[in-house]
């Protein structure tokens, strides 16, 4: 439940605007670093991995309504720079087919691309500590659960301000009708969200511990390196 | 599910009048669109303005029925925001509205347009990296849809699904799923140094001024038509 399906205009303008600042600062962040990198290899990557993502993210499990996002893998895949891009790209291709408001891609991409991040960062952490398929499944449960604090975050900020859709006489209503209740929403997202971390992770840690044995190449994300570096650096290996 | 080949059918085979209007109308009609689902304060004006943008799609010989089952998808996701919300019945009724207007434009927009026109104007003011993911991503998404395809006929025929067996299913989807990034990224790669050695160099712009058509009028005129409705009826 981390990837918010929250349509246009539901959340407060201030709310989604700041959402669009955040995820350009942090992609003009990535694509200063993505500047020298290996186009040849890695845009093909990139393409592979955010069709995968598309194509998981439009299976639902039923009864939950969960669908996988394959977004710690695209982390460990490409690294938390191309790993920011390639949320950036699903969002807008899902989006594009009304999959999630046009609006809201700012704040999905935030926390996709969090994923991305966050999923690299923990696999890294864990490298000494665990097996692959166990390393890939933590790092998945571990950044599930940050980014969906962070959902949750973001729709309590949204209520700051609800009466922003509210015509003046239905203001007085919602002021009477008493607190928000972001409690709520916190456990429908919990409940289902343990449930979809738990299934992600599973995936997760298969999906990566397949590529580790079958292509264990595609685990390191160098992006600087050129065609003759990389056999170089496979002869040493 | 979105069906996205089917979208992308839709998208190329259509001879309709929103077709045939050009990419910047139906970008303008979007956007219009989606001014107005911001204008917008009274649920009534807004869910006319939903009803006229199922006719106008009708009308043009699109898939209305498909689409306003899709666009309907969004106000599931509203409902489960909207229990954590102030306000009555009105403020509830302008959140859904305020889902499934842009979604049924947005939907308008890509049921009549093929995707590497979208992308064209979008590469125009993207940096390379992104509008060249795009478009790889796009190319993938096909290559990939037809694998799972392959894939699902091939675990069903050598016996890899068993009821009841939650664990070896699981496994053998997660495994599938790994084989079929790993195939993806092999055929993604090979089809990335074809476009290189025909002379692709990470830009698709179109090229030539942008200029309006004569079909332009639909999805324009049905833009102003729904913003005007929600401006005037406040």
């Amino acid at each position: 439940m981390t990837h918010m399906h929250i349509p246009d205009f539901v959340l407060p303008v201030w709310l989604w605007v700041s959402g669009f600042v955040v995820m350009a600062a942090a992609l003009g962040l990535s694509l200063l670093q993505l500047r020298s990198m290996d186009k040849k290899k890695k845009i093909p990557l990139l393409g592979a991995i955010s069709a995968a993502m598309i194509v998981a993210m439009s299976l639902e499990i039923l009864p939950i309504a969960y669908h996988i996002n394959l977004s710690v893998v695209a982390g460990i895949l490409l690294g938390p720079a191309l790993g920011f891009v390639a949320a950036f790209i699903v969002n807008l291709m899902l989006a594009l087919m009304g999959h999630g408001g046009v609006s809201v891609i700012g704040l999905n991409t935030i926390l996709l691309g969090l994923e991305a991040v966050l999923g690299h960062t923990f696999f890294s952490l864990l490298r000494r500590v665990l097996p692959v398929f166990w390393r890939a499944a933590a790092a998945t449960v571990l950044t599930f659960v940050s980014t969906t604090t962070l959902l949750i975050g973001i729709v309590a900020a949204s209520n700051v301000d609800p009466l922003r859709f509210l015509h003046a006489d239905e203001h007085r209503l919602a002021v009477q009708e008493g607190p928000v209740l972001i409690s709520k929403f916190a456990v429908l997202v919990l409940s289902f969200g343990v449930v979809g971390w738990i299934i992600e992770a599973a995936i997760t840690g298969a999906v990566v511990k397949f590529i580790s044995q079958v292509k264990p190449d595609l685990l390191s994300h160098r992006l600087h390196d050129s065609p003759d570096q990389g056999r170089v650096a496979g002869n040493g290996q | 599910m979105i069906d996205v080949a089917k979208v992308d059918y839709w998208a190329a085979s259509g001879t309709g009048p929103f077709q045939r209007a050009s990419i910047i109308a139906k970008l303008g009609f979007l956007l219009l669109v989606l001014a107005a689902a911001l204008a917008a304060k009274n649920p009534y004006a807004l869910a006319l303005g939903y009803i006229i943008l199922l006719l106008i799609a009708a009308a043009a010989r699109l898939p209305w029925l498909r689409m306003m089952g899709l666009s309907l998808y969004a106000a599931v996701f509203t409902v489960l925001y909207i229990v954590s919300l102030r306000g009555g019945m009105t403020a509830h009724a302008v959140l859904i509205v305020k889902a499934i207007t842009p979604a049924l434009a947005v939907l308008m927009l890509i049921v009549s347009t093929p995707y590497p026109r979208i992308f064209s104007v979008l590469s125009a003011v993207l940096p390379e990296i992104l509008a060249a993911g795009l478009f790889m991503t796009y190319r993938t998404l096909f290559i990939l849809l037809d694998m799972m395809d392959n894939f699902v006929a091939a675990i069903r025929l050598r016996g890899g699904f068993s009821p009841g067996s939650l664990y070896k299913n699981s496994a053998n989807i997660s495994k599938g799923i790994g084989m079929l990034l790993v195939r993806a990224v092999e055929r993604s790669s090979r089809l990335y140094a074809v476009m290189v050695v025909r002379g692709y160099s990470g830009s698709m712009a179109e090229q030539g001024p942008v200029k309006l058509h004569r079909e332009d009028w639909l999805p324009l005129g049905t833009g102003m038509a729904v913003l005007l409705l929600v401006i005037l009826w406040r």
